[in-house]
């Protein structure tokens, strides 16, 4: 299809001719809707036929910040990262250049694609806001050799981002000096209409560009370096030494740079994780078999960190677009008043029932009653409830971090996020072996251990937004920190007796290694040998972990009452969409007709091939007898006879060679079958599902 | 140990058998205490032949005399406690084999499953035997030197069965080989048959046999290998084959396992039928009949697109939340992918800001170049994108979006058809995808099209999936009397047709026509005379045609007639066969009507 008719496409009105041209621009008014209203942008389209109690108006209004917030927490969490490398050029810019200050961002080659793009996309915003510099990101396909390389680096600075009818200065000097477009004494000349202070060129992937080019371009840069301000920066996926083996000596003479790390994928997973996820304002609580697949996915796929804030962001849309109690997530929620629907709703949850139930089995009666009748009661309790979800979710947290500070966690917070989730506290082996562990302490690890959970409890955490000191567990800090006083004082008692410090536990450490003979033996020689201190001692170990038993705890999310409306936790939208299974989509279609037709023609328990299937159907089931070579002729007369089989409606042999026509090429256009020339009329089988 | 084995052994070995036939019976409960004991003798009966080799131990004295039961298993104590008589060593072994093979004769005839049965009851007697092996002497019944050759090589087969099994027995690794373990069986129990064939006189099934009897040849042939090992692996194929002789393959293996089934040098065999007597379809043909043929899932069809509108609503917001959008699954989804575009265009108050640019990717002559420039001219009609690099139009592209308040949707038909299929256009697309102002939603026909995004590529694009079967006919998408030909290899069917021919002709000198109108007229009078066979025209001897050609002056040698038969070649203007005698023949493939319109453009 020519190019001229390209613009001719708009004008092209029948379908028929549009299903042949190669792309066109749909518009089925087909007249020019001449209007001089004020552009003005509907990002939202509405779309809520499917929620009809819920204003559109309202939903429009209350998607937006909740998935803005989320957004802007996690994308804030990644600048830090690299703010290091930005405020280095920063500073650099002021001394004589004789050299090229160039920071290398040596990235660990495992670090994903979309991390090394975030990082470069990142720092080049930071660059152009903060030091008014021009950033030119390279990339070594952008870049095949020398003359395309200063083109897109011309091309880049020269284009405003203001976009004010900057096409001009591009090849035209004002002196009226016309410029080759990869000649630098353009953007030289642009420069000094345009001062700005750097001109920064950062290689992505510096180790796809080719050596001779990257040495062809540090050459040319360094002599234009009294004119134009060049910077560079180079991302290395392997070593700096390895990067600098590539170039010639002389080359690497002309630069002067340093090195910054960009953060592993993991840790700004878990940083996100932490703001987005488990931060104790995040609206919607994710739930751990939704956790667990993203993680899985995170893992199994290498997938980088923008899957996962967008994974994160299709949990909270699928939340809000079906789920009606979204509403009560609303950041103004309390002002909310619910309707007679959603309170039916509210009603029918499962959680509700049993939230009831275990009232009736309290011989709370009249709870319940009110709960049933009275709408206004309800609406009370449901507020009062989403208020006690929050600080659910703040025990929670701390009980995590009262976990995680265990000496010798193996597991990540991700991972005991998951579990905490999944089994609440009482199901986690972590919680026993806290336990354990410190009652096998000596006083000395005691002293650090009790000083880090009076920390954890006092301070707060910023990344998750706990509050530190609150009302309910000042207590436990007065004892904790009372223990810790007295352990010091019983510590110097006992050294003054020249002995050490230790309780009854404390030696079963050693002897557990000893046959078991021994060890009662041992046991009861220590018992029998403990000095009073080490009694006094034993006496504050056991109160410590009767006290870090009653902090600990947390119940599971799924049995707090309402908890679907705050709680997302569904396997089933985030595996078909993000992680399809096409070709067994394809298989079933054409294995099992029946099940997307509904038909009531082909629903056959047997193993049989129907002669009212789909024609592509029929002859998928025949492929899947054959071997690697098919011959189509007898494939024909297989066909032919399933479809003519039926007496009453079979098809005659040409319309049965028209349906075997269309099957055939529907069968070539899945990638099935190829042409054979090995024999006649045979061809071969390429896909083996 | 030694002591307590000698002072037991006078007041012999009774406590041995008898736990270790209870044993057996336990585990193989078909038995019967008689048949047992019938095998026992059975098994014992050879052992005196072999005895004399061995010097006689002092038990085996002691036991002469009593039953010969009790001696069979008096052996290994007595062994043991002597340390290690190769004759009788090998008896012991003998004799036990014979009784394993005799079992499980019995457990065949009698019990349900025996394989595994009779593999239990094997492994302790087989175990204790292998510590036994110290010697290896020659103790068959053919003694004297003259042993068959085809027997010698079953013998060996049937020794490393027996040691493959020992050895797998004392690995104590059961499932990994379970088929060869079973090879190793059967070849062992086949020896063992042969071995009984004078008393049992041919009772196992035959089938088994003669398969066996194939797998055993295939395993013994190559003897002069060094390794059993490799004996078994062609003895595995060997029988692979022969077992694969069945027409229809077994339908639950996994994909891989098929496809290596498949495979397999040799394996395809097809009957040589060919589609020639089957007049195949013309566009014409095709078309009429499709239009008068009533598909009667129609209905079905319609539903299922109808639940999938359902989702419209869903897909706009995804769209306007960032994400771009893939169906799959069978079937075409064009008119679906249009009829969202109805909806969104509905949808939008304003089709100043918000446009829809659809491409197809089906249409073979789809370009990069052709999606941006529509795509720029959606966004300003009066500008043109400067043509060159596509990523250079993309920039400017980008350019242009960003100084306009616009949003675009592009739906994108067969986003994995062949014309876009290059790595370049696909990154190019999950550019675009990127933007912020565009927004894509595209359909996959082909059950592999994930495998055209790398991981950059796919994060650019930031897909949300959806299965979308619809089992609507590819009515547009595909070109479907070609493409079945051209699968068929009848390629040279229909070459440009009667304008094709008239465009080359044009270009030829006078007597290329003058040769073609000859063609037309000859083949044409063929036609009338004999009527077309098998869809294809009859042919014009070559001999003929040229005297013809001579006789009305378009060419004066044969030199002159090649060539310009061969320009008519290179243009696939002719098709030329030969017969059954070797005589060429020269036809043209056209049908008749086209060929009396080429002629009447030729007269003319």
């Amino acid at each position: 299809m020519a190019d001229t008719e390209t613009l001719a496409l708009a004008l092209a009105e029948t379908l028929g001719d549009q299903q042949h041209q190669a792309a066109y621009i749909f518009d089925p008014a087909a007249e020019a809707p001449v209007s001089d209203r004020p552009a003005k942008r509907r990002r939202i389209p509405k779309k809520h036929a499917a929620q009809p109690e819920k204003p559109k108006e309202k939903h429009a209004r209350h998607f937006q910040p909740l998935l803005n917030g989320l957004e802007s927490r996690g994308a804030s969490r990644n600048k830090p990262v690299h703010s290091g490398g930005g405020h280095w050029i920063y500073q650099r810019m002021h001394r004589p250049k004789d050299r090229f200050p160039h920071p290398f961002c040596p990235h660990h080659h495992r670090s994903q694609h979309g991390l090394a793009e975030l990082a470069f996309d990142q720092l080049s915003d930071s660059l152009e806001t903060r030091a008014g510099a021009k950033v030119v990101l390279l990339r070594s396909g952008d870049a095949s050799n020398l003359k395309a390389a200063l083109r897109k680096i011309i091309l880049e600075v020269v284009a405003n981002p203001s976009g004010a009818g900057e096409e001009q200065d591009l090849s035209l000097d004002n002196d009226g000096k016309r410029y080759l477009n990869y000649d630098l004494e353009a953007l030289r000349s642009h420069l000094a209409h345009h001062p700005s202070p750097h001109v920064i060129v950062a290689f992505q992937d510096s180790e796809a560009f080719e050596t001779g080019l990257l040495t062809d371009l540090i050459l040319l840069f360094s002599s234009w370096l009294d004119r134009i301000p060049f910077k560079l920066l180079f991302g290395v996926a392997t070593s700096v030494e390895l990067f600098q083996a590539r170039l010639l000596k002389s080359t690497c003479q002309l630069l002067y740079g340093r090195q910054f790390d960009v953060e592993q994928a993991d840790t700004i997973v878990e940083k996100i994780f932490k703001t987005a996820v488990a931060h104790v304002d995040a609206p919607l609580r994710i739930g751990p078999v939704s956790l667990q697949m993203v993680l899985g996915r995170q893992r199994d796929q290498a997938a980088g960190v923008p899957i996962f804030v967008s994974s994160l962001k299709y949990a909270y849309m699928c939340h809000f677009y079906t789920n009606p109690l979204s509403i009560l997530l609303a950041e103004n929620a309390p002002q909310v008043a619910l309707r007679a629907e959603h309170l039916e709703v509210v009603r029918s949850l499962s959680s509700f029932r049993s939230h009831v139930e275990a009232s009736l089995r309290d011989k709370a009666v009249s709870h319940v009653q009110s709960l049933l009748d009275d709408d206004d009661y309800l609406n009370r309790q449901v507020q009062e409830q989403l208020e006690s979800s929050r600080s659910w979710a703040r025990r929670s947290l701390r009980t995590l971090q009262l976990l995680m500070c265990r000496p010798g966690q193996a597991s990540t917070f991700t991972q005991l996020y998951v579990d905490l989730l999944t089994h609440g506290v009482d199901g986690l082996d972590q919680l026993s072996d806290l336990v354990s562990s410190m009652r096998r302490m000596d006083p000395a690890e005691m002293i650090s251990l009790l000083n880090q959970i009076v920390a954890i409890i006092k301070d707060d955490d910023g990344s998750m937004g706990l509050e530190g000191c609150e009302g309910e567990s000042v207590p436990s800090v007065a004892l904790l920190s009372g223990i810790v006083t007295e352990i010091q004082t019983l510590c110097r008692e006992a050294e003054k007796a020249g002995r050490t410090l230790r309780s009854e536990y404390s030696g079963q450490n050693k002897i557990m290694r000893t046959t078991v003979i021994a060890q009662k033996v041992q046991l009861s020689h220590d018992a029998a040998t403990l000095t009073p201190q080490d009694k006094s001692y034993t006496r504050l170990v056991d109160t410590i972990i009767e006290h870090m038993e009653a902090l600990l705890k947390c119940e599971r999310a799924e049995d707090i009452w309402l908890h679907e409306a705050w709680l997302y936790d569904f396997k089933t939208p985030y595996r078909e969409v993000f992680m399809p299974r096409p070709r067994s989509v394809v298989q079933r279609a054409l294995l099992r007709p029946h099940d997307y037709l509904a038909c009531s023609c082909c629903n056959s328990s047997k193993d049989q091939i129907m002669p009212t299937l789909p024609a592509t159907a029929i002859l998928y089931h025949l492929y899947l007898e054959t071997g690697s070579l098919i011959n189509v002729a007898d494939l024909w007369t297989a066909f032919f006879g399933i479809v003519s089989e039926d007496e009453a409606d079979g098809l005659d042999e040409r319309t049965a060679l028209v349906m075997f026509y269309r099957a055939m090429s529907e069968m070539r256009a899945l990638g099935f079958v190829k042409p054979s020339r090995k024999k006649v009329d045979h061809i071969a089988k390429l896909a083996w599902l | 140990m030694a002591p307590r084995r000698k002072a037991d052994a006078p007041e012999p070995p009774k406590a041995a058998p008898v736990r270790q036939s209870t044993r057996k019976r336990a585990t193989t409960k078909a038995e019967e205490p008689t048949n047992e004991a019938a095998d026992e003798d059975k098994a014992a009966h050879p052992s005196p032949a072999k005895r004399p080799r061995g010097r006689p131990t002092a038990a085996s004295k002691l036991q002469n005399g009593a039953s010969q039961k009790k001696f069979i298993y008096d052996v290994p104590s007595d062994d043991d406690a002597v340390g290690g008589e190769g004759g009788s060593n090998k008896d012991k072994d003998q004799a036990e084999k014979a009784h394993v093979g005799d079992e499980e004769e019995e457990a065949e005839e009698v019990a349900t499953t025996p394989k595994r049965k009779v593999k239990t009851t094997t492994s302790p007697v087989k175990a204790s035997g292998t510590k036994n092996i110290i010697t290896p002497s020659r103790a068959t019944r053919f003694t004297g030197g003259e042993t068959p050759q085809w027997r010698r090589n079953d013998r060996s087969a049937r020794k490393k069965s027996a040691r493959a099994l020992i050895e797998r027995v004392v690995a104590g690794d059961a499932s990994d080989e379970d088929e060869q373990e079973e090879l190793a069986q059967e070849i062992y129990d086949s020896s063992q048959d042969e071995d009984e064939e004078e008393e049992e006189l041919g009772e196992g099934p035959e089938g088994r046999a003669r398969e066996i009897d194939e797998s055993e040849a295939a395993a013994a042939s190559p003897s002069k290998k060094p390794r059993g090992r490799q004996k078994k692996e062609t003895a595995l194929k060997q029988k692979g084959r022969a077992r694969k002789k069945s027409p229809t393959p077994p339908r639950d293996l996994p994909p891989y396992e098929l496809y290596f089934a498949q495979n397999r040098p040799g394996a395809a065999k097809t009957s040589s039928n060919t589609l020639a007597s089957l007049e195949l379809l013309t566009h014409e043909e095709y078309f009429s009949i499709l239009h008068q043929h009533k598909e009667h899932h129609a209905g079905d069809i319609e539903y299922l697109q109808s639940w999938h509108t359902e989702s419209f609503p869903q897909w706009s917001f995804e769209l306007s939340e960032g994400f771009s959008i893939c169906l799959y699954g069978y079937g075409s989804k064009r008119p679906l992918l249009h009829k969202f575009a109805k909806f969104l265009y509905d949808e939008t108050p304003d089709h100043q800001t918000s446009k829809i640019v659809i491409i197809n990717g089906y249409v073979r002559s789809t370009s990069i170049r052709e999606m941006l420039g529509t795509i720029a001219s959606a966004v300003d009609p009066s500008h043109r994108l400067p043509a060159g690099n596509p990523s250079v139009m993309l920039d400017s592209l980008k350019a242009l979006l960003s100084s306009h308040d616009i949003d675009i949707t592009v739906i994108i038909n067969s986003v994995d058809a062949v014309p876009l299929r290059r790595a370049g256009t696909q990154t190019i697309l999950a550019q675009l995808a990127s933007h912020p102002q565009i927004q894509l939603i595209c359909s996959a026909d082909t059950p592999d099209f994930s495998l055209l995004w790398d991981s950059g590529v796919r994060s650019a694009f930031n897909f949300v999936f959806h299965d979308c079967t619809t089992f609507a006919p590819f009515t547009v998408e595909i070109d479907v009397v070609d493409d079945v030909h051209e699968l068929l290899g009848r390629k040279a069917r229909r070459v440009g047709g009667k304008e094709g021919v008239t465009y080359v002709l044009r270009s030829l000198p006078e007597n290329a026509k003058n040769l073609f109108r000859l063609l037309v007229t000859e083949v044409l009078m063929a036609i009338d005379d004999e009527g077309v066979s098998g869809g294809e025209n009859p042919g014009v001897e070559y001999r003929i045609l040229y005297n013809k050609a001579v006789e009305e002056f378009i060419c004066s040698s044969e030199m002159a007639f090649r060539t310009l038969l061969k320009e008519f070649h290179d243009h696939q203007m002719i098709t030329s066969r030969k017969d059954v005698l070797g005589t060429e023949l020269l036809s043209l493939p056209f049908r008749r009507e086209e060929l009396e319109a080429i002629l009447e453009d030729l007269m003319a």
